[in-house]
């Protein structure tokens, strides 16, 4: 029998699931550049006008979103390229950190890059073709609840020894659960960090709580890099624990689990109440129950983390399918959701800032929604260390151009990221977290 | 067709190992699948043939190199950076693809009103880079992420903004090129540190030769840097913009005006265009959102400008009392934005402006006043950002028509061929039905003229095979009509005699059949004179239209 033209398939209900799914976007991109540059009009030089970190760093056009287009299409309409060589190196040094998506979206109502970048992994993982360090990271998340090489579940708890924090697994309660997320659980310097933010919620009066044992991995990088069942997994055992516990809000200060938790996993069903910390500080200071009393004589810039910023925008459902209008016009019934940056966490950490006496925040060029990546999504910084540093470095570079001390973020990979990096002018090390401005202003 | 061994290696040694490529990933996505990228081309649904390596040079001399060595072996080449059209794309099985991705230079010579641009130096960059010193350059109506080399040295290049700076060719000061044997011809002096600048002088122009008006779309070797003519611009180092994606508005910009003029018909559309230039008062002028088509348009900007609208409203806001009046009143319409250099010169301007309208019985639009859409309007017609909501309707646009360069001669065809589109949309589903007039087009350039129904839009879905077909063939009848008016090659067939439908080059015998039925064959065997002279091997496609002479049989 002949193979049926995927000409004649049937469009998808409601979001699309698998690459097949994808097969009229791939047709109908416009190879416009949108996915290259930062929004056009957004573009204030020429030093800094690239938003997609992998087709800057290996300029092919198979490396942007418009080049995984067509590949997806070269893929599954006509076999012309299979899952090898630079196709896998295209798919997988992708950082879906979302900037393709908002370029896109600009202009175009009817394509969704960044969940086919994701969508491309998902099959070359389903094919047993990932990079072993992402495999590993895999398999680690099934054993040990976390994606961290050599860190063990029986460790996870012990950054919240010592803080007296209610235990939601047994019998407390509290308004909020702390979820920190594996690097603030396991890495040495970011342990002392998680207990910063605790103590900065205690002391604002915030009823705040841990999950004790229940406490695991978000899963959300596995989605990223394409382990769709893993992701599954961990998010169907998170939601278990958090039901099993009570849990009702949670707070965490990673934006990777943030955006997991608050996209990801409602798209599965599994809704839960989620902000990020510097949502609820925000809050608190707006509130008069945190006071920045001390000076903190610093210019800072700002790094908007990928997860927090344009891709932190909250999940909204929808089963709805495509239909033609005016004979060609392709639109949705009923409306659906355009992600593309509009109302995702930008203002929170800027108000925290412009809060603190003394600090004076310089905006880099691409910020808010345009922020450039650090380099650490989708797994690269595991598989890909010189490529997520070259990432980072151009992200550092752009930092000093500012003129600022320090660079802030609200991420604790892209703090990590970031740490350390060789610029084009020199090491630069001053890379601080939110918290610990705002626990040097109290 | 696989490429030897010998020559892969020499590639690497030019570029090093990371910059070129032969994996399928690789070359696939590189090739042109025209449905998608309209371009003037056709909306035949094809791919253009896949190359048989990509290499990305970083320099002129690496550039050269990659040439000689393409002559050594005969290999057919072909350069391109944004790959926007099929024109950037090869012809046959034995080429490789170039992309110049890695030359993005930029400089400017802010005393001499001068920049010197690479290839991958795309609108928005050069703009920006531009503005910071108080000047500006022309953006080709495609958009400010085209090439400006490409726009300006390999193709026509008028856009909203040449009114004011100029089209392509009249910009272009001078040009670094690869001619297709290796040898690099530069003309004008390049540079913009401490040396003088001149156009060319006297004698036959080198720049005539290798761009024409049309431009020669990379058949005749490789640009490698132009330098361009820049203009004054009298606002701010970089164009404020309030707002989250996807809608950005321009803030501020107190002296620059944006108005959307309503005509009550074609002669004083005609009358506009020539007062216009007459009185000199014009930054930019361009009768823009009329490609969404008559009956939508005011509907598609209230949806830009509301992000939680979408396409589905589309028939609520047309049939909405205020808006359907107010488009009703732009039934004819065009766009343009004055710039004041002084509060005296905005004055003036002001008032020239509304001394033209009262002439030619025309209005303001007041929906267009409004403080949001005249500051989107402002920046989407400023830095021409937003170019790809040509594609936004239905993922495809082909345009076509093409009337004339001259306003006086165009004008009284619009509404006809307004019908012809208008029975398409009603009598077939393939394209967008959105009330027959899609016509765009710049009130260009600074000599006078108008491209009026030069381009109107006809959107079609890239996925629809039907729509595909029915847009193809709404083309051949506009096509048809084209010649019985007497008025040339419609727009959709621009390049139609410089590829197949098949997506690979015509045949010098093939095109020798086609030319020989020009009204003026002469030009085609000129052509083919200066081709020889310049690219011996015939290694850079069949855009440069050229007719075997008959002492050349």
């Amino acid at each position: 029998m002949a193979k049926k033209s995927l000409y004649e398939m049937k469009l998808p209900k409601g979001y699309e699931k698998k690459l097949e799914d994808f097969f009229p976007m791939e047709r109908r991109c416009s190879n416009c550049l949108g996915c290259k540059f930062v929004p056009f009009e957004k573009i204030k030089s020429d030093r800094f006008s690239r938003n997609c970190p992998s087709v800057w760093y290996y300029n092919f056009n198979t490396y942007s979103a418009r080049g995984r287009f067509q590949l997806g299409q070269n893929i599954i309409e006509d076999g012309y390229v299979k899952f090898e060589g630079q196709a896998l190196e295209a798919i997988f040094n992708c950082q879906a950190c979302g900037a393709c998506d908002v370029g896109c979206k600009i202009t175009r109502f009817n394509l969704e890059p960044l969940a086919h970048n994701i969508a491309l992994k998902e099959r070359a993982v389903e094919k047993g073709l990932a990079p072993v360090e992402l495999k590993a990271a895999a398999n680690s998340l099934a054993k040990q609840k976390t994606m961290l090489p050599d860190c063990k579940k029986a460790d996870r708890a012990n950054w919240a020894k010592g803080l007296g924090l209610k235990d939601v697994s047994g019998k407390d309660t509290a308004e909020y659960v702390f979820f920190p997320g594996c690097q603030y659980a396991y890495d040495a310097d970011l342990k002392k960090k998680a207990k910063t933010y605790v103590k900065v919620l205690k002391q604002a009066g915030v009823d705040l709580g841990y999950l004790g044992n229940l406490d695991m991995c978000c899963g959300g990088r596995a989605k990223q890099m394409g382990f769709r069942d893993d992701f599954e997994a961990a998010a169907k055992g998170n939601g278990a624990a958090w039901a099993k516990a009570g849990v009702t809000k949670i707070v965490t200060p990673c934006s990777d689990c943030y955006h997991a938790i608050k996209r990801q996993y409602a798209l599965l069903g599994i809704k839960v109440e989620v902000v990020h910390a510097v949502e609820l500080i925000a809050e608190l200071v707006k509130a008069k129950k945190l006071k920045f009393k001390k000076s903190v004589d610093k210019a800072v810039t700002y790094h908007d983390p990928c997860h927090l910023g344009r891709l932190g925008e909250p999940h909204e459902d929808w089963n709805g399918t495509e239909v033609k209008i005016l004979n060609q016009i392709h639109t949705w019934e009923p409306a659906r959701p355009r992600y593309a940056g509009t109302y995702g966490i930008y203002d929170a950490p800027r108000e925290i800032l412009a809060a603190i006496p003394g600090l004076r925040l310089i905006e880099m060029e691409r910020c808010r929604e345009n922020s450039w990546c650090c380099g650490a999504g989708g797994g690269c910084s595991v598989f890909n260390p010189e490529y997520s540093d070259a990432i980072a470095s151009e992200r550092v570079t752009e930092a000093q151009a500012t003129g600022a001390e320090a660079i802030v973020t609200a991420c604790p990979w892209c703090e990590i990221n970031l740490s350390g990096i060789e610029s084009d002018n020199g090491t630069f090390t001053n890379v601080v977290d939110i918290i610990d401005l705002v626990a040097k202003a109290l | 067709m696989a490429l030897s061994r010998d020559f892969f290696r020499a590639l690497e040694d030019i570029v090093g190992k990371r910059n070129v490529s032969e994996d399928p990933a690789v070359t696939e996505n590189y090739r042109c699948i025209t449905a998608q990228s309209s371009a003037h081309y056709g909306p035949v649904n094809t791919r253009t043939p896949k190359p048989l390596a990509v290499v990305l040079p970083g320099s002129t001399e690496e550039v050269q190199q990659v040439v000689r060595l393409c002559n050594k072996y005969k290999v057919e080449f072909k350069a391109a950076t944004t790959f926007w059209a099929a024109m950037g794309f090869i012809g046959s099985d034995n080429a490789i693809q170039i992309d110049l991705i890695r030359m993005q230079g930029i400089e400017i010579d802010e005393k001499n009103m001068i920049a010197v641009v690479d290839p991958f130096a795309i609108g928005g960059t050069v703009q920006v880079e531009a503005m910071k010193r108080g000047l500006n350059c022309n953006v080709a109506g495609v958009g400010c992420s085209s090439s400006t080399l490409a726009g300006t040295a390999g193709w026509v290049g008028f856009g909203p903004s040449s009114i004011f700076m100029g089209i392509a060719s009249e910009n272009l000061l001078g040009a670094e090129w690869v001619l297709p044997d290796g040898e690099i011809l530069r003309t004008g002096t390049l540079g913009a540190e401490g040396e003088w600048f001149c156009g060319e002088g006297p004698g036959p122009s080198t720049r005539g030769m290798l761009r024409g008006w049309m431009g020669t779309a990379g058949t005749m070797g490789v640009c490698t840097r132009i330098a361009i003519r820049l203009h004054p611009w009298p606002g701010p180092k970089w164009i404020p913009v309030r707002g989250t994606a996807p809608l950005y508005m321009a803030d501020g910009l107190d002296n620059v005006r944006a108005y959307t003029v309503c005509l009550p018909d074609w002669e004083a559309y005609a009358k506009l265009f020539q007062l216009f230039y007459e009185a000199d008062i014009c930054y930019l002028a361009h009768r823009q959102f009329n490609m969404f088509g008559r009956d939508i348009k005011t509907a598609m900007v209230e949806i830009f400008t509301h992000p939680e609208l979408q396409f589905r409203d589309i028939p609520r806001l047309v049939e909405d009392p205020y808006l359907k009046e107010q488009n009703a009143q732009m039934k004819v319409d065009v766009q343009i934005v004055m710039a004041g250099f002084s509060d005296r010169d905005l004055d003036y301007k002001e008032k020239a402006f509304d001394a033209i309208l009262a002439k030619v019985g025309a209005h303001k639009s007041e929906y267009y006043l409004q403080q949001d859409i005249e500051d989107f309007v402002k920046l989407y017609l400023l830095r021409l950002a937003r170019k790809n909501y040509n594609y936004t309707l239905c993922s495809s646009y082909e345009g076509n028509f093409g009337l004339h360069p001259n306003v006086w001669k165009a004008a009284p065809f619009m509404e006809e061929a307004a019908a012809l589109k208008l029975k398409w949309e009603q009598e077939h589903t393939g394209i967008a039905a959105v009330g027959g007039d899609s016509d765009m087009g710049s009130v260009s350039g600074i000599g006078g003229g108008g491209t009026t129904g030069w381009e109107f839009f006809v959107h079609f879905d890239a996925f629809d095979q039907e729509s595909i077909k029915n847009a193809d063939a709404h083309i051949e009848d506009t096509q048809r009509w084209m010649f019985e008016k007497g008025l040339g090659v419609d727009f959709g067939r621009w390049n139609a005699d410089c590829r197949k439908n098949s997506g690979y080059s015509y045949t010098q015998d093939e095109h020798d059949a086609m030319y020989s039925k020009l009204p003026q064959p002469g030009i085609a065997t000129y052509q083919y004179k200066i081709r020889e002279a310049f690219n011996p091997n015939r290694l850079g496609g069949s855009y440069y239209k050229t007719m075997t002479p008959p002492e050349c049989k």
